[in-house]
């Protein structure tokens, strides 16, 4: 509708010129016969084009403007609903472990209430007793910690980076749970690459996350690719592939979400692919993922290269 | 090389005595500690740049100093190195703030790199602090 009108606005003003220019061309035979007369009629179609013009200017700002604040509302709207949505999940993901920590206490009161004098097998439950309860506010703790990051917490620190470096080391991080399942991790690193500009630490906790997953993915025996290459001079491209049980088309849109999980309930957040989206977009690049269900996942970041921010190192 | 501070936190006392010296020869002030409670005690009474921390130690183990030293040193940056290599730490240490997490054994020329190049992300986070 917007492009509409601005469309109408601009059919109008180049129509008012070129009725002026037409009037101006044919008025020449006329001017060299009666050249005051035709002098005063282009001055004025002149004034008249000049007057329209404004106006119709007026009318494009006014347009913008709306436009604009149509967007904006539109933008509070969306913000609104991912609110209420974000505020259901974080809900149900804290209620899980207060529930089990409420759980626990109320465990502890019975055996206090009801002690009956085998001191030892007390202290061994109170032991296990304090011992969920610590893991319970653990996992708060880091669904606190991946909200405040999705939040908004999160500021780069620019520096200059051989990422072929980076994710070699941060891949040997996984090579000890890899081997267990005898799944075999493969390097395929395009050996001239540009160094890139982007922030260290938050790139090894995406890369790292994205490993963890395709260990996870994988039951036995299978391959992890890992993968850099430059795309052209400006951006570098990181993929991950795994050939696990893959995801279903369904959930395919739904991954980055979140609170999204296919894993049990307690394992996982829901939160670690939100997480490495927000941050891989906060670094310039871009995310995505494909997969074929009982082949393999493959996750593919992109990167710009060189990203000029205060603080760049050389 | 710029002079800066460098904590080694390792319960292995003959890695601890041969990073100490290698990194002094470079020209770095270093101290050595034995335990992730020794490093939260020389914490308080001073500040480092870097501190190389070792994830399995008896006591506080390297995540839970790792939390306790960013509330005393925020600024101080935490390389974390493990031997076994467990990746829920690796994971953690991330999310809490480590710059990064390292296989042992690591060669020496390697961790100096990084040493120096979590050096320089302190000096970057500092000058953003004070700009602000």
């Amino acid at each position: 509708m917007a492009e509409q009108q601005i469309g109408n606005v601009i059919y109008r003003v180049l129509r008012a010129h070129l009725v002026s220019i037409l009037i101006l061309l044919s008025g020449i035979p006329l001017y060299l016969r009666a050249g005051e007369l035709f002098a005063a009629g282009a001055v004025l179609l002149a004034v008249v084009s000049f007057f329209m013009t404004r106006g119709l200017t007026r009318e494009l700002r006014k347009s913008r403007r709306q436009r604009r604040l149509l967007e904006d509302q539109l933008a509070r709207t969306h913000k609104l609903a991912s609110i209420d949505e974000l505020s259901s999940g974080i809900a149900h993901e804290i209620n899980n472990p207060l529930g089990i920590i409420a759980q626990e206490v109320q465990w502890i009161e019975h055996i206090l209430k009801n002690s009956s004098g085998d001191k030892l097998k007390e202290k061994e439950d109170f032991g296990e007793s304090l011992k969920v309860i610590s893991l319970q506010v653990d996992r708060c703790k880091e669904i606190v910690h991946k909200i405040l990051s999705l939040a908004g917490e999160l500021k780069p620190v620019i520096q200059r980076i051989e990422i072929n470096d980076l994710i070699d080391h941060i891949t040997d991080v996984v090579k000890i749970d890899a081997a267990a399942k005898q799944i075999q991790i493969i390097r395929e690193f395009q050996p001239t690459l540009p160094p890139i500009c982007s922030d260290p630490p938050l790139l090894r906790q995406v890369v790292l996350n994205l490993l963890v997953n395709a260990t996870q993915a994988i039951e036995r025996d299978g391959e992890i690719t890992v993968s850099t290459r430059c795309m052209d001079d400006t951006s570098i491209e990181i993929t991950i592939e795994d050939t696990g049980c893959g995801i279903p088309e369904e959930n395919l849109d739904k991954i980055f979400t979140p609170f999204f999980s296919t894993k049990p309930t307690g394992k996982g957040t829901g939160l670690g692919l939100a997480l490495c989206r927000g941050i891989i977009e906060k670094l310039g690049g871009s995310i995505a993922v494909t997969s074929d269900v009982g082949k393999c996942t493959a996750f593919t970041i992109n990167l710009p290269v060189e990203r000029p921010q205060e603080g760049e190192v050389e | 090389m710029e002079k800066f501070a460098v904590l080694i936190v390792d319960d292995e006392v003959d890695f601890v005595e041969t990073m100490v010296k290698r990194l002094k020869d470079k020209g770095l002030d270093v101290e050595g500690v034995h335990s992730g409670k020794e490093a939260l005690k020389i914490l308080n009474a001073r500040d480092f740049d870097v501190c190389v921390l070792d994830v399995k130690m008896p006591g506080i183990d390297g995540i839970e100093a790792l939390a306790e030293m960013k509330k005393k040193r925020p600024y101080m940056e935490v390389i974390m190195l493990t031997g076994h290599g467990s990746v829920e730490s690796g994971v953690r240490g991330l999310q809490l703030g480590a710059y990064d997490y390292i296989m042992k054994p690591v060669p020496f020329a390697d961790l100096l790199k990084k040493i120096i190049s979590a050096y320089e992300r302190k000096v970057i986070e500092e000058e953003r602090e004070r700009e602000k």
